[in-house]
């Protein structure tokens, strides 16, 4: 737990300076199953399973149920966190496969596990070099959410080529504001516009980038909401669709429609405000017009910020679903530690992960 | 026999029967050289006589293959009616397991081990098979769904049928679409309804109504599966396919690995079957023997007494020089109109069928 709590140093509430150096919330998780096996007393390899199958669990249902998981997931999915578990273990039964001393592929796995952190700073570098090449000078990328692995490329990016950024502003959790603040920081012409304004905005621009909670078998992608209606107004207007993900995203789901996600948590909560977004945790991130009242905990009274809109309770029915389904089809290319992958070849690698 | 009147119809139902053929065949084999009779063999083979000669390296296996095997199935396929990709793999699976044998076995030895391979390949390649894709299918039916399939598929029945088990009868509905001049869904969509589901049926005409106003899933079942992902099957899937496409529908289609063939095939007519031009010319709602009705009676006065089939004015077509009648039994869906397929192995997009062939091929790869 205090693998999974140590991750939040990339919390949402602080930008993080070193965001680069940050560790991704799945690669703590495997750092915790590393824990696991190195305490484990399990002599066989059946045994073995059953304390990582159920230490798995326990961290799915604390990301997910328990009272800190919004700041844990950052009002992301789960779907990363699932993904990489899953490969680890399906690699702890491979290795085991190739060494059936149990006590030397026990000490095999530790020590490439050791290594795996490592290895998914060395990716999200790897996906950087692959793609920076589909940038081009005086080119305009528009992008939605927040990630690592899209900021390492695009501020790599800037450091050889001139292009621009327009970002959205990515509600309910100023996901935009926050990779706006990272890009203008690198020195890159940044602009913000409205979440509403992307098929407007997408004239003007190239090419869109975004990463992925989770890319799913059939090469469609877990987002944050509004990936979806990003990547249907770029196949409309012609434009390219690129999405930058690790390959331990890869994920055993196979979403038919938007319906068809799995359960993802507590939604958070939605303020109506007029000004810039709030973040779930009440902090600012745009200026109030008046002094704000803050209660005991320090959390902001959404009704004391002009042009809030307060509503009875069970007055409205509010959806704020974290994430929606992007099909293979409206994807162009993914980059990833494997390489550029078309969407089709992501169930090709999926099939030899699983195999 | 029962291939050509079409009492064994759907490909894995020829498939069993075809192996189960086999089994017995096998079981009444006699070396050439024993004396007396060999006519079971014969009559089995297609009343082929066995060859006289007994060469001095004799080899079970070569014997099995040459003289029995491959010409029963080339009898079957030219004689009764042309074989399904699904008939096809099972045979070129018999044939690998006769050329695996040890050549120093005895009859009684090679009879048993050849019996029980072919009693594995049923048991795993389909029955198995079908429980599996039943389960990855059972994640993908939510309650309220309002599931469509077209004409008769085994695995669909079974998928559907353990669903309602699982979840309940009332948790779906199920659309069945039928098309003349089969009209297999009518058995499908008696049983089911027999086991309690709220069932539909319609024709292929009214698909656009149900379709667009209606239908959440459509399940689909397959004869064969190209390797570059496109379905063939029942002739009318293709339109039923397009037409939940064109409506944002997922179209799954279920089918097991035994039936991917390594053919690419670019469109329907090559390699198609045609079955019997007067079943399309002829009034099939008469086929019952319901008679009396007023529909096919009309002006001419002619009476459908008893099980006479109204005729149907182009029912002398072949006196008319100019025209062709065409009773084509399959037809290619292109692997854009599907959302996925359900094998064995899990649900796959339709792109991804090369790789699981090279998968169960290894020694296939160049």
């Amino acid at each position: 737990r205090c693998h999974l709590t140590g991750s939040t140093a990339a919390s949402p509430t602080s930008i993080d300076p070193e965001h680069r150096t940050a560790v991704a919330l799945p690669v703590a998780a495997i750092k915790s199953l590393l824990g696991v096996i190195q305490r484990s007393k399990a002599t066989t390899m059946m045994g073995l399973q059953e304390d990582l199958r159920g230490a798995t669990e326990e961290m799915m249902t604390f990301a997910t149920e328990s009272p800190g998981s919004l700041q844990l997931l950052g009002g992301r999915s789960h779907i990363a966190l699932a993904s990489g578990c899953e490969l680890f273990m399906k690699y702890v039964t491979r290795a085991f496969l190739e060494l059936p001393d149990f006590a030397a592929c026990i000490a095999q796995v530790l020590e490439r596990g050791e290594r795996f952190a490592g290895i998914s700073l060395a990716a999200r570098d790897r996906i950087a070099e692959v793609g920076q090449a589909f940038i081009q000078d005086g080119q305009t990328v528009l992008t939605h959410g927040w990630s690592r692995v899209v900021s390492n490329l695009l501020v790599k990016a800037a450091e050889h080529r001139h292009f621009s950024i327009v970002v959205l502003e990515g509600r309910p959790d100023a996901a935009g504001a926050k990779a706006a603040k990272v890009y203008a920081d690198a020195g890159i012409p940044t602009t913000v516009v409205l979440d509403s304004a992307m098929a407007c905005a997408m004239e003007s621009a190239d090419l869109v980038i975004v990463g992925a909670e989770g890319v799913v078998e059939n090469g469609g992608i877990v987002n944050k909401m509004g990936t979806y209606g990003l990547g249907i107004a770029a196949r409309e207007l012609g434009k390219p669709f690129y999405v930058a993900a690790e390959s331990y995203k890869f994920a055993r789901l196979y979403p038919l429609n938007q319906s068809d996600l799995p359960p993802m948590g507590p939604a958070a909560k939605l303020n109506f405000v007029d000004t810039a977004s709030w973040e779930m945790t009440g902090g600012l991130v745009g200026k109030a017009k008046a002094p704000v009242n803050t209660d005991k905990d320090g959390k902001v009274d959404a009704s004391s910020v002009p042009g809030v809109v307060q509503f009875k309770p069970n007055q409205i029915k509010v959806k704020n679903p974290p994430c929606d389904y992007t099909p293979a089809k409206y994807i162009t290319l993914l980059f990833t530690d494997l390489g550029v992958l078309t969407p089709s070849a992501v169930s090709d690698e999926l099939i030899r992960l699983y195999q | 026999m029962q291939y050509a009147s079409g009492t064994v119809r759907g490909g894995n139902a020829r498939a069993r029967a075809m192996l189960r053929a086999f089994k017995q065949v096998i079981r009444d084999y006699e070396p050439p050289a024993a004396a007396g009779n060999n006519s079971n063999a014969a009559a089995s083979s297609g009343g082929r006589p066995p060859a006289a000669s007994r060469s001095q390296k004799y080899d079970i296996r070569h014997d099995l293959d040459h003289r029995i095997i491959k010409p029963a199935f080339q009898y079957w396929t030219t004689q009764c009616r042309p074989h399904s990709v699904s008939m096809g793999n099972a045979f070129t699976f018999l044939k690998l397991a006769v050329a695996a044998l040890d050549r120093d076995m005895s009859l009684a030895e090679v009879q048993e081990v050849l019996v029980e391979t072919i009693d594995a390949y049923i048991h795993e390649r389909i029955d198995l098979a079908d429980e599996a894709i039943s389960k990855h299918a059972s994640s993908k039916i939510v309650a309220g769904d309002v599931i469509l399939t077209y004409g008769c598929s085994n695995v669909v029945e079974v998928l559907l049928s353990d669903a309602a088990r699982e979840k309940g009868v009332d948790s779906f509905r199920v659309i069945v679409v039928d098309s003349r001049p089969l009209l297999e869904g009518r058995a499908l969509v008696g049983r089911l309804a027999e086991a309690g589901i709220e069932c539909t049926y319609i024709l292929l005409n009214a698909l656009s109504y149900v379709m667009m106003r209606e239908v959440t899933k459509v399940f689909l079942g397959a004869s064969a599966l190209m390797s570059d992902g496109s379905v063939l099957s029942r002739v009318g899937t293709a339109g039923v396919a397009l037409m939940a496409r064109s409506n944002n529908i997922p179209v799954l289609v279920c089918c097991e690995t035994y039936k991917i063939s390594n053919r690419v095939q670019l469109e329907s007519i090559t390699g198609n079957e045609m079955g019997n031009p007067d079943d399309v010319v002829s009034d099939g709602c008469a086929m019952d023997g319901a008679g009396g009705s007023s529909e096919g009676g009309g002006d001419d006065g002619s009476s459908s007494g008893g099980a006479q089939q109204t005729k149907s004015i182009i029912s002398n077509w072949r006196t008319v020089p100019n025209l062709k009648v065409l009773n084509l039994l399959y037809d290619l869906s292109p692997a854009e109109f599907v959302s996925g397929i359900i094998t064995e192995m899990g649900i796959l997009p339709a792109t991804s069928v090369a790789v699981l062939l090279r998968e169960m091929n290894p020694q296939d790869t160049n």
